[in-house]
């Protein structure tokens, strides 16, 4: 397990830090091996949302802002999927969701398998 | 010692000579017919116009299943028919084209079903001048079916008799002096001989045919097993190097794409994690979605879970996936025991659905069931359901004969003995977990996962896939019968939808309705049709030497499942019966989907679902409309004018 820390722009405004947390496969989008967890605490502003606090982590991983989001047209594409405090995506939060300090967002490879 | 033994066919058929017919690229031409009743063998041609509009596998057999199968003639009547199909790519230079589709009215339902398995059958039957065998009749004494080339006997299966379908093929492939790939072996164990509903037909070594109990249709038949050598008929294709240059497409988007390449490198084994993150991991017959406290869910990656066995590849036809193993049990009381690497079905099944979590323990477990040829997720349900009621004392380890608690392996597969051989309360079982449970009534009932038709669901918590669960409820295959989307943007679907919006997952499973039957009518795996359908359609059509599109797939697709509706409703399986079982459609009580009801969105899905798939609401036909879009227009007088002629009446 490794972490990461973001910072944003005007510190003032920070309000606190969400986990973005990569869950085995998903890691290797963001520098692992395929196995375990990478978690970065990503500084929050007011009216950070679910999609703002990805788009804030895959700027700085090319590979995962290409599994994750469907180009053109900034929706998730198809490969991972978001949780956010170990809910899938749909029940509590979209992914334009306001989010709060200390939540988790959780990112779990898809599957299709049988 | 078996190779000594000379055994007398007891028929004989031989292959009709081709002749100067021009085919389209990838196909064998011929029929095999095989009628046990009478030990009649022989083929048939089938047109190039045939196979365009047909293809092969699913589609071909859902054809033959409507054509041949009345409402009159259930699962165990000679007249039913086996079909075993397989498709134009199969035995090509394309991964994964070993493929057989089997289709046949099946037990559990008692309507159609489609079921595949890959290994090396469909190849060796192409190799053999057949694209298709298809079986009626009930042989009068225990046979099995020997393919070699042009010739084509009914042999003496007695030696054969309760053996395991791994068993089986050993002793077939010393008594014929073959191994390995040169003759693919399809048989069923004890639970097909024994009638077993949900009884598979397994072959190659941990393949499997598993639904709607297919293994307990060839067991009523009489037949052992389907043994075929690999032959030497040439098959061509149309455009080779335009095949090669759409194979290595397909090759290459499976290798480079985020999600299929966790299959190109691991194959299902990855399920168990990421649906568990997902709340679709089922967890003791659907009662929790937590895995017990303090596990440590790393072990379930699929890294780990590879490098927890000594393993070998065990690739299917062509194919370059790193997908199929065989393993090595390496503790316990089965230490040094060979396994075929559970799928992510069989970690559900033989594990996590019956509360086991040891993967050794899984992996040894999920090999006897596909030995004695059980479909894994009914076995799963059924163990689950047991483990539950005797938990709450809804049956008693007296009634049962044995005391089965939840993640005990040895007992689950104590229990699959009785299954397999119908003793005691294993007797009652081997109907399945929804006649089980409405013949033991009571709280018990309540606790069994099942659809209103009677098909076993696949091996996820489908209460967080609303999809499977809709896709399921409403099949005509006897198991999914759409899948989930693969490239949903090939379609102009978005790439991904909430799985709590009825709205959108109705859309998604009526708008995706018919690639898979597409997919199971090419003689290819599923897995390695996990691409683009355009880069499927390059492929077949550098086979065949057609133009093919995806748009002509999803037709093709569409009038299969069509058939196989048409054929469900023939038999009185109507939309009265698409309804998830109180357990399979309950609330997840925890876990990452925790609360989410499908109840109340239930009737609204399957309104949207009907109006995307062209069928009627009320009555679950596809629409005269419909089937002219198909190109079935003669199903409409079966269909819809015996309405019509009593409403004028």
């Amino acid at each position: 397990m490794s972490e990461g820390r973001s910072a944003i722009g005007n510190r003032k405004s920070e309000i606190g830090h969400v986990t973005v947390e990569a869950v085995a496969w998903v890691t290797q989008f963001v520098g692992g091996d395929g196995t375990r967890r990478k978690l970065f605490q990503e500084a929050v502003a007011p009216g950070a949302t679910v999609r703002s606090v990805l788009q804030q982590v895959s700027d700085r991983f090319p590979k995962l802002d290409e599994a994750l989001w469907q180009r053109p047209g900034g929706a998730l594409a198809e490969h991972i999927e978001v949780l956010v405090n170990d809910a899938v995506l749909g029940i509590g939060h979209d992914l334009d969701s306001p989010v709060q300090p200390g939540d988790r967002i959780t990112l779990i490879g898809q599957y299709t398998g049988g | 010692m078996l190779r000594d033994t000379i055994i007398k066919p007891l028929a004989i058929g031989v292959k009709e000579p081709e002749g100067d017919r021009h085919l389209p690229g990838g196909y064998a031409g011929r029929i095999l017919r095989v009628d046990l009743t009478s030990g009649r063998i022989w083929s048939n041609p089938w047109s190039p116009e045939e196979m365009r509009t047909y293809l092969g596998g699913a589609a071909l057999g859902a054809k033959i299943l409507w054509n041949e199968v009345p409402a009159e003639v259930g699962w165990d009547h000679p007249e039913n028919r086996l079909i075993l199909a397989t498709g134009p790519l199969a035995g090509l230079p394309v991964w994964g084209t070993g493929g057989l589709s089997v289709v046949t009215r099946g037990a559990m339902t008692n309507g159609a079903t489609s079921t595949q398995a890959n290994g090396f059958f469909g190849a060796c039957l192409k190799y053999s001048g057949y694209d298709a065998i298809v079986i009626q009749g009930e042989a009068s004494r225990w046979v099995y079916l020997y393919i070699h080339d042009e010739m084509v006997e009914i042999q003496d299966a007695s030696h054969l008799m309760g053996k395991d379908t791994w068993e089986t093929q050993d002793v077939l492939h010393a008594h014929h002096g073959l191994s390995g790939h040169q003759m693919s072996v399809y048989s069923i164990g004890p639970a097909g001989e024994n009638l077993v509903r949900f009884a598979a037909i397994a072959g190659d070594y941990g393949h499997v045919a598993s639904k709607n109990g297919c293994g307990a249709v060839m067991g009523k038949k009489r037949l052992k097993a389907v043994a075929i050598v690999r032959g030497t008929k040439a098959l061509r294709a149309a455009d080779p190097r335009g095949l090669f240059q759409a194979a290595d497409e397909i090759a290459h988007d499976l290798k480079t794409n985020p999600t299929a390449k966790s299959l190109y490198e691991y194959g299902t084994l990855w399920g168990v994690l990421t649906l568990h993150g997902q709340g679709a991991l089922p967890i003791k017959n659907y009662t929790t979605n937590l895995p017990p406290e303090g596990a440590d869910m790393s072990v379930w990656e699929a890294p780990s879970l590879r490098k927890g066995f000594d393993h070998r590849g065990h690739q299917c036809n062509a194919c370059g996936m790193h997908h199929c193993h065989m393993q090595v049990i390496p503790t316990g009381p089965h230490r040094g025991e060979l396994v075929d690497e559970p799928e992510y079905e069989g970690w559900a099944g033989a594990g996590w659905a019956i509360g086991c979590t040891d993967p050794v323990a899984v992996s040894w477990l999920n090999t006897q069931v596909d030995r004695a040829c059980v479909d894994v997720n009914e076995f799963g349900w059924l163990v689950g359901w047991v483990m539950e009621c005797q938990e709450k004392g809804y049956l008693t380890p007296g009634q049962v004969g044995l005391t089965l608690r939840w993640g005990d392996a040895e007992s689950a597969a104590k229990l699959l003995h009785l299954i397999n051989y119908r003793q005691g309360f294993g007797n009652l079982l081997a109907e399945g977990v929804k006649r089980a449970a409405e013949t033991v009534g009571g709280p018990a009932a309540a606790c069994a996962i099942y659809t209103g038709k009677g098909a076993s669901p696949r091996g996820h918590d489908h209460r967080a896939r609303w999809e499977e669960m809709l896709d399921t409820a409403t099949s005509s295959t006897g198991t999914l019968e759409t899948g989930p989307p693969v490239h949903p943007t090939e379609f102009g679907l978005p790439a991904r939808i909430s799985p709590f919006d009825p709205d959108a997952v109705a859309r998604n499973v009526g708008k995706f309705l018919g690639r898979r039957h597409f997919e199971d009518s090419l003689g290819a795996c599923i897995f390695t049709t996990r691409t683009l359908m355009e880069n499927i359609c390059r492929a077949l059509s550098a086979a065949t030497g057609w133009a093919y599109t995806k748009e002509e797939g999803m037709l093709l697709g569409r009038r299969t499942a069509a058939l196989l509706r048409a054929f469900d409703l023939r038999s009185g399986l109507g939309p009265e019966l698409e309804r998830p079982s109180p357990r399979y459609g309950s609330v997840p009580v925890d876990g990452p989907a925790k609360g989410q009801s499908v109840e109340p969105h239930w009737e609204r899905m399957l309104d949207v679902w009907y109006a995307m798939v062209g069928y009627d609401r009320k009555t679950g036909r596809p629409r005269p409309e419909t089937l002219k879009v198909l190109g079935l227009e003669d199903l409409i007088p079966a269909l819809w004018e015996t309405e019509s002629r009593q409403r004028q009446g």
